[in-house]
């Protein structure tokens, strides 16, 4: 009871500035508007590794020097880079899914939601993004280092898992980062298929109360908190992996 | 360089290679012994650190034969079967290599327990050692970066003996280094040497080559030119040539020598 006393002084005190927040007093939009919120950091929370191991894998494939493993991750990484990402995603769940859905004899047998396309579209886009600056950061690996580790006996792999990709991982930090903060904004492609992350969870709740700037106020300000605690790991981050005498 | 095989760890047999249009090798033959120290010298670009990238498979010649340690390294079709060979042939590099985003116990450390499958306890005791032995031992901590050119080539050194080889090649591992930090890279070959170890040099540091060397090797164009105990190639060879290059060691010092230049 406590807590309504809080949600009642909350409501109360927005509505003397003028901003209504009278909907958190009943329970079918505070709980979509509650649960949009739980959905938008569980996207953020699956699809930053989707994207940060799809993007080493395409990184390794473009680097690889087997045509066969980088031809079709350049092109896929073409193709999504100049793309929009709605359009993927529509494509994808409007394209890709019904033929899934018509494989497995109709949608009632299909397992893949629209949370899983959205990650996947997500994700592998900017996985698309982090495989460039990681490639980058791979072949600025001085030649005369990896001939030193072949001479060691190193395999084509383990160079890359013991020298390339720390170093490259490295350098290419502060582009990670940023993809990653773009990442978080383009989750909310997902409401463009019912998604209940936290914009399509405003939308039904401002189209019902007409309280469209409070809803916004909300909303700027939790993706600014996600990309302000993104962008602090990544510093974090940064600091951890910077090597002692050497310019990175 | 004696003609009994028994012995022999290293044998080239008219080896032939060429990069492109370039013919960098034309026809090698030289046989090292176990426990030899033999110092390859000559001109740039005369096929000296080839001859080297060749013994441990990192380039493969178009005809010829290679055994090294009882490997015809010639006949090895797979990457993989290369691998092996290196793992046995330890080489060390004019600009060191090191890791640098791993410490100078780490960067000896890697190699034997990530790709020998060593065990980490017992390799991480053998690291302190070989860095005792290379005088640094106070540095295991510390990241390449942080270490000067000479320091940094006595902790690739000491890598190189991590995996345990049976030969170690030095590939003109003093041209990067300022002429203060020279000597104590050529202190911890020599001592290596003394151990025993197998090792083929490419240098141009001449004295060096003379104190602590078997056999020098004189190679020019990518032809053995010619090969004898120091003593031979350096004061008492008939070849003209070879006078010329070696020339300026009593005269000039190591840096009228370097390179074949300037005299």
């Amino acid at each position: 009871m406590q807590d309504m006393n809080l949600t009642g002084l909350f409501i109360d005190m927005m509505g003397r500035l003028g901003l209504n927040y009278e909907f958190l007093a009943t329970g079918y939009e505070a709980q979509i508007w509650r649960d949009g919120f739980i959905t938008t950091l569980y996207l953020v929370a699956v699809t930053i590794p989707v994207s940060l191991i799809v993007g080493l894998i395409f990184a390794a494939c473009l680097t690889s020097g087997r045509l066969w493993l980088s031809a079709p991750v350049r092109a896929f990484v073409e193709l999504t880079r100049n793309t929009p990402t709605l359009v993927q995603l529509m494509f994808s769940f409007l394209v890709l899914n019904t033929v899934v859905s018509n494989m497995l004899g109709g949608a009632q047998n299909n397992p893949l939601s629209p949370f899983f396309w959205v990650v996947a579209v997500v994700g592998l886009h900017v996985a698309a993004l982090h495989a460039e600056a990681i490639r980058g950061g791979i072949e600025a690996v001085p030649s005369s280092m990896i001939e030193a580790a072949r001479g060691m006996g190193f395999s084509q792999f383990e160079i890359l898992r013991y020298v390339q990709i720390p170093l490259a991982f490295r350098s290419s930090l502060p582009a990670i980062v940023n993809g990653l903060i773009s990442l978080v904004k383009s989750t909310t492609v997902g409401n463009a298929i019912a998604v209940s992350e936290i914009t399509y969870a405003s939308i039904m709740v401002w189209t019902q109360r007409d309280n469209v700037v409070e809803m916004m106020i909300v909303l700027l300000a939790f993706f600014s908190l996600i990309n302000f605690v993104v962008a602090r790991i990544g510093q974090w981050v940064e600091r951890r992996l910077a090597i002692p005498g050497y310019g990175l | 360089m004696s003609a009994s095989t028994d012995s022999a760890i290293v044998k080239l047999e008219n080896v032939h290679l060429s990069f492109g249009q370039t013919q960098v090798l034309k026809g090698i033959d030289l046989t090292i012994n176990k426990g030899d120290a033999v110092s390859i010298i000559g001109p740039s670009g005369s096929g000296k650190s080839t001859i080297l990238r060749c013994i441990n498979a990192l380039v493969t010649p178009q005809s010829g034969k290679i055994t090294v340690a009882g490997t015809r390294v010639d006949q090895l079709t797979k990457e993989s079967e290369r691998i092996q060979l290196r793992k046995r042939v330890g080489i060390v590099f004019q600009q060191y290599n090191l890791f640098p985003h791993l410490t100078v116990l780490d960067n000896i450390v890697l190699a034997p327990t990530r790709i020998l499958g060593a065990d980490k306890t017992a390799t991480v005791k053998l690291a302190r050692e070989l860095l005792e032995k290379v005088r640094l031992s106070e540095k295991a901590d510390a990241y390449p970066g942080q270490l000067s050119g000479g320091q940094q080539q006595r902790v690739a050194i000491a890598r190189a003996l991590a995996m345990k080889p049976e030969l170690v090649l030095f590939d003109e591992v003093t041209s990067a280094l300022d002429p203060e930090t020279v000597g104590e890279v050529l202190w911890v070959i020599r001592d290596l040497i003394r151990d025993g170890m197998t090792s083929i040099l490419v240098t141009h540091e001449m004295r060096f080559a003379e104190e602590i060397s078997d056999t020098v090797v004189f190679t020019e164009n990518g032809k053995i030119v010619d090969y004898g105990p120091p003593q031979q190639i350096f004061h008492s060879t008939d070849n003209p040539r070879i006078r010329q290059f070696v020339g300026g060691l009593s005269g000039g010092g190591r840096g009228a020598v370097r390179d074949g230049e300037g005299i």
